[in-house]
């Protein structure tokens, strides 16, 4: 294999290692928030998919826009989405065992991969392209527009995430919550709300990372359960309920998919890293970093 | 059993048969078979993910597991029915032993990973394995069951023969969870590290169910097999698992006889929303969240009350106390190279209250866990009476008589107080919890308890296991005087039946006077020691403690 | 003599409603999960040669969705089978159809598919009727036209993980052999791969001149676009979902030169005459291009009618009738082999790189797979 080539992949499992990311991080956001496992964040970025193909026709194609424009209203769509799916995924539910939430997010997931399959048909979709064209020639390496678009939004939505969680009041308020609801609570900070914030951020992140897989890698309803797994893993390596494990785990599986399949097989890649995992709790049951979400029931 | 609920179930069950005789055709029995073979499996997984509150994903795989066994006993071997349902579920339950002891001591969710990703390595080899498993095409031909050359007949035969499992496995379950057991299994889901500092061992109670999720999961499985006649990879998928948890937690996860209805009710719900068309896994989904929503304590919650039932079976008597002292010699703890402990011995001897103060991150609650073996000395030993304990397992340490109670009370919020004793040991609950100021309240739940009283019933349930040393972390936090004058009287009666105490606690004006000897730690090492009088005089414990935080 | 007449009237009354009592016909095909887009197809084309055709005959139809899993299948069938009915269109899933036939034989129901499983016609069941060209004959299209048309001499392969891709894996492997052209590089491609970079990579080690797909819809869209993204300009010949217009929907034109595809038929390809007419009737009533899957399925259906017309009404009569007789259908003519095959043609269809409607390149009629 050439070192071109080798670039070329790295390349593409960086990308896919970022969208990855964007999943993980708003899997990992609902963990802090209400102690509970997202079931329908595979659902939901298949979602942000259908979403984009579905407004483009009304904004970009209609202007003229580039898609890139497409990814904060998708964001907005989706978050507003996330509100509604907190009052009926976790509001319900808070009083009762996390279990419940499970259940109710699988519920949710069923429900957008069938309306999916209902309403858009069984066909995968391509997605709108982030920027057409060509990219730059950088050392004989071809960077597709499309391909830096991808890495370029999910760098900036990554920082941005941390950004505000770790810098601004809100963000601060929301760990608040997500550390000791009744502690925040008592110091004035209404846990309602900033777990409703919590939900749309990592809906809204979700839909960014279906927007941005859906052009490459296309979108189609049954999607989901593979963004699923591939977030849960990542949170999981990456230290449970910890943001920077959860973007390093998103990257490593990225990474570790294409670099292990471009020297063996798909087959031994996809066995090697669940071979990796299990050999990894064994030997470090704590994750590569130590965690940090509170300890729950 | 002739209250409200059995009359309830016997009417339902008696529907259902009904229902089944007389007026389901071939599909109505197609879906009740599917329904039962589900149940069996959802029981088992109400075992591991029910009763322990372990998330195990490895219940389709051990379900799909048994699918492909009963499948290639059959088809390459040759073998007859009750051989292949054999293979079937000894399959999974040796892979389940040979995994349990890696996995089972992982903590929640990386039990979660590594039990999925056992069941992706099971997935990749039943597709890729093709000389085997047939891969993607699978296995078919699978005959049907027999039992000494009578066929069991698809339809009405099948069904009451896959429900008379249901059945078997119900009462299987419900022999595994019976009576006191199922006391002991609550506290360990709801209180793993008191359990453990009770006696109860928790790794034989998790070994024992993941192995009988595994064979009921693999039993469910081969009736599959022969009940579909075809066997691929799809019985190993993650929609398996998916739909034995949704089945679990809608049917009520504290019972087996939940798993079965939510099994009847997820099987039946998409074939009822046929009409629906291509809306009708949407009206699927949305009834699902519907179930969740509004049934808080699923669909076993809707069944009346089960009277509590009273362990009659004689129970072992409590280990009699033991007049053994404590001995902690030189023992050293480092966490990551900080030092919580070092060079540290104590000794407490029967009848006596030794107070164990110093600031806060100054190794008391160190020691109490080194004592109780939750966490292990990295040198020193820890004697009891003549018996060497360093490096025991808390549970064992726990039965030798050493028994501790937390600084944040450990109990299981759904058992009752009587229950709560109960579950550690067969004991006179009533006067034990008149003995800790809680009589009259043995009927009620334990979550129901203010902070103060959660403490004094760990002291109960200490006292249960017939404990002979106490090791009390805070017990008189959060208490009004009222409250700890009663306490103290407590603790002083114990101590004058030959209990040794250990007592850890902040408030110098409820320890001094209680104390027969006092130990000051500071910063990992002992400061001061001695009596309460020459405590408060001395330098050291003052500039330790008073220093620091003065009353 | 009052009580005669009302009894002849209402013997009249009870025999004119039975014979307007329209007989169902169950659509028993996956309209979820991986297989949905396939199962749409079958589902749509034999609604639409139902009400069409059926009409007359007293036919409808009512679909009942199998999923993915031979337990669906399973539950599906015997659901339906509660109605009676004549015969059942069935799934186009090989693992399905394996769990459906012993049942179907049991109650003597023939069911008419179009799934391309080898094994379903092997099986020596009288109740299977596959009107789909199966492994054995597409697969000898794809792998003849790429060594005799193309002149490949170093074929590479990949195919899915799935019962379709592994079985037809295995036949274009021992076709090729036969042809003197064996595989040179060969993977095994699960449906949830994305990232088709590092296996076009590792292809290229083995220097094939030609490449040849077996994939579903998605994979075979992502392999050919990022093979042209990436500058691998090899030729393709790939499997029948490429010949479908939402495959290509999902590649530009230019993407597309360079590329076949195999299949029963092309009903978007054809200008004029009654495919063509076929193809407007169902964009107008579906919304969607029409592929091979859904004319397959639509002749089937107007073969099972054609047995209703001739007077064939209970399931035996039926089942004798298919067997027996040869029918004309849209895309070719059908007729048993005497183990349920009934489509022996394929055709290969190629795109110019300028429009995403695909011309027949060649057509292999009365393919014998068993050479």
């Amino acid at each position: 294999m050439t070192s071109l080539a080798l670039a070329q992949i790295l390349l593409n499992g960086l990308a896919l290692g970022a969208a990855y990311a964007l999943i993980a991080l708003g899997f990992v956001i609902v963990i802090n928030a209400v102690g509970a496992v997202n079931f329908a964040q595979g659902e939901l970025v298949m979602a942000g998919g259908f979403a984009a193909i579905a407004i483009a026709p009304l904004v970009g194609d209609a202007a003229g826009l580039p898609g890139l424009l497409l990814l904060p209203l998708v964001m907005l769509l989706m978050g507003g989405l996330g509100v509604g799916f907190a009052h009926l995924a976790y509001f319900p539910l808070r009083k009762r065992p996390r279990v419940a939430v499970f259940v109710s997010t699988i519920a949710i997931g069923l429900v957008l991969q069938h309306l999916a399959n209902a309403v858009f048909g069984a066909a995968p979709r391509v997605g709108p392209p982030l920027i057409a064209g060509d990219g730059p020639v950088v050392g004989g390496l071809t960077l597709s527009l499309q391909q830096l678009g991808v890495l370029g939004s999910a760098a900036l939505l990554v920082s941005a995430t941390g950004l505000f969680l770790g810098r601004t009041q809100t963000g601060r308020r929301m760990r608040a919550v997500a550390q000791d609801p009744e502690m925040a609570a008592a110091i004035g900070i209404r846990p309602a709300r900033m777990i409703t914030l919590s939900f749309a951020l990592a809906v809204a992140l979700a839909g960014a990372a279906g927007l941005l897989l859906s052009n490459q890698f296309f979108v189609s309803p049954n999607d989901g359960g593979l963004f699923m797994l591939k977030a849960y893993i990542a949170v999981t390596i990456g230290g449970w309920g910890r943001l920077d494990g959860a973007v390093l785990g998103a990257l490593l599986i990225g990474l570790f998919e294409t670099l292990v399949a471009a020297f063996t097989s798909y087959l031994v890649a996809e066995a090697l890293l669940y071979g990796v995992l299990l050999a990894m709790l064994a030997f470090r049951p704590s994750g590569l970093l130590p965690e940090r979400a509170r300890t729950r029931v | 059993m002739s209250d409200r609920r059995s009359l309830l179930l016997l009417v339902g069950g008696a529907a259902l048969t009904v229902y089944a005789v007389a007026f389901a055709g071939s599909y109505g029995h197609d879906v009740l078979t599917r329904a039962g073979i589900y149940a069996i499996a959802a029981i088992g997984y109400q075992l591991v993910f029910g009763r322990l509150g372990a998330l195990s994903l490895a219940q389709g795989c051990f379900f799909g597991l048994g699918a492909y066994a009963a499948a290639l006993t059959a088809l390459d071997l040759g073998f007859g029915f009750p051989f292949t349902v054999i293979a079937g579920t000894a399959l999974p339950v040796l892979l389940a032993a040979l995994i349990a002891i890696p996995v089972l001591r992982l903590a929640s969710h990386y039990f979660a990973l590594a039990t999925l990703g056992i069941a992706q390595l099971t997935l990749l080899a039943a597709i890729n394995w093709t000389e085997v498993t047939g891969g993607a095409n699978g296995l078919f031909g699978i005959p049907q069951i027999s039992i000494a050359g009578l066929q069991i007949g698809f339809g009405l035969p099948l069904t009451a023969f896959v429900w008379t499992c249901v059945a078997v496995s119900l009462w299987i379950s419900h022999r595994l969870t019976a009576g006191r057991r199922s006391l002991a299994v609550e506290t360990l889901r709801a209180a793993p590290s008191a359990a453990a500092a009770l006696g109860i061992d928790g790794a034989a109670i998790r070994f024992r169910f993941f192995l009988a999720s595994a064979g009921f999961g693999g039993f469910a499985g081969a009736l599959q097999a022969h009940a579909v006649g075809v066997v691929s990879p799809d019985v190993l998928s993650f929609h398996i698992l998916v739909l034995l948890l949704a089945m679990t937690v809608i049917g009520g996860r504290d019972s087996p006889l939940g798993a079965v209805l939510g099994a009847l009710l997820l099987v039946h719900l998409p074939e009822w929303f046929r009409d629906f068309a291509d809306y009708y896994l949407v009206a699927y989904g949305a009834a699902l969240l519907g179930a969740i929503i509004f049934l808080p304590n699923g669909l076993a919650g809707l069944l009346p009350e089960r009277r509590t039932p009273r362990s009659e079976a004689k129970l072992p008597a409590p280990h009699p106390r033991r007049d053994a002292a404590l001995s902690v010699e030189h023992v050293t703890k480092h966490f990551g190279g900080v030092a919580a402990l070092d060079d540290v011995s104590i000794s407490v001897a029967p009848g006596e209250i030794v107070g164990l103060i110093g600031p806060n991150g100054s190794g008391k609650t160190t020691l109490v866990n080194l004592i109780s073996g939750i966490e292990k000395p990295g040198s020193g030993r820890i004697h009891f009476g003549n018996e060497d304990l360093t490096g025991r397992s808390p549970e064992r340490i726990a039965r030798t008589g050493i028994v501790r109670t937390f600084q944040h009370p450990q109990i299981a919020p759904g058992l009752t107080l009587g229950d709560s004793l109960e579950a550690v040991g067969p004991c006179d609950t009533e006067a034990l919890l008149a003995r800790v100021g809680l009589g009259e309240r043995a009927g009620d739940l334990a979550g129901s308890l203010p902070p103060a009283a959660q403490k004094r019933l760990e002291i109960a349930r200490a006292l249960a296991t017939g404990a002979s040393l106490l090791a009390l972390d805070e017990p008189a936090a959060g208490m009004n005087d009222i409250e700890r004058a009663d306490l103290a009287q407590l603790l002083k009666a114990l101590a004058a039946e030959g209990h040794a105490i250990l007592l850890v606690d902040h408030a110098m004006d409820f320890l001094l006077p209680l104390a027969d000897r006092v130990v000051c730690l500071s910063a990992g090492r002992i400061v001061a020691e001695g009596t309460p009088k020459e405590i408060v005089q001395d330098p050291r414990a003052i500039r330790a403690y008073f220093g620091e935080s003065p009353l | 003599m009052f009580l005669k007449k009302t009894a002849i009237a209402l013997a009249a009354i009870l025999a004119a409603a039975g014979a307007a009592r329209a007989e169902t016909v169950p659509v028993l095909v996956p309209i979820t999960g991986f297989l949905s887009l396939e199962g749409t197809s079958q589902r749509n084309g034999a609604v639409m040669a139902i009400d069409k055709l059926g009409a007359a005959e007293g036919l409808e139809t009512e679909v009942t969705d199998t999923g993915t899993t031979p337990e669906g299948a399973v539950t599906a069938l015997r659901r339906a089978l509660a109605g009676e009915p004549s015969a059942a269109i069935s799934s186009m899933l090989g693992t399905q159809m394996l769990a459906m036939i012993p049942i179907a034989d049991r109650a003597g129901v023939p069911l008419l598919t179009v799934s391309g499983t080898a094994k379903i016609t092997e099986l020596g069941s009288a109740n299977v009727f596959r009107f789909f060209p199966g492994d054995s004959v597409v697969k000898v299209a794809q792998a003849r036209y790429a060594v005799e048309k193309l002149g490949a001499k170093r074929p590479a392969l990949l195919y899915q993980t799935t019962a379709y891709g592994q079985s037809g894996a295995a036949h274009l492997k021992k076709i090729l052999s036969g042809l003197g052209a064996p595989l040179v590089f060969e993977e095994a491609v699960d449906i949830s791969v994305k990232d088709m970079l590092p296996v076009l990579t590792r292809m290229q080690a083995a220097d094939p001149d030609i490449l040849l797909l077996h994939l579903h819809s998605g994979s075979t869209a992502l392999v050919i676009r990022q093979a042209r993204e990436s500058g691998n300009m090899l030729p393709v010949v790939a499997g029948s979902a490429m010949h479908q217009p939402t495959t290509a929907a999902l590649l530009e034109a230019s993407q597309l030169k360079g590329v076949c595809a195999e299949s029963a038929s092309s009903p978007i390809s054809e200008a004029a005459g009654p495919v063509a007419d076929f193809t407007a009737e169902y964009r107008e009533r579906f919304g969607i291009e029409p592929d091979a899957f859904a004319l397959a399925q639509y002749d089937g259906a107007a073969m099972l009618v054609a047995a209703k017309a001739a007077g064939a009404k209970s399931a035996a009569e039926v089942r004798d009738w298919l067997a027996a007789n040869s029918f004309d259908g849209l895309a070719m003519t059908y007729k048993s082999d005497g183990t349920g095959n009934m489509a022996h043609d394929a055709v290969v269809v190629c795109y110019d790189g300028k429009s995403r409607v695909p011309a027949i390149a060649s057509r292999y009629e009365n393919v014998d797979g068993s050479n």
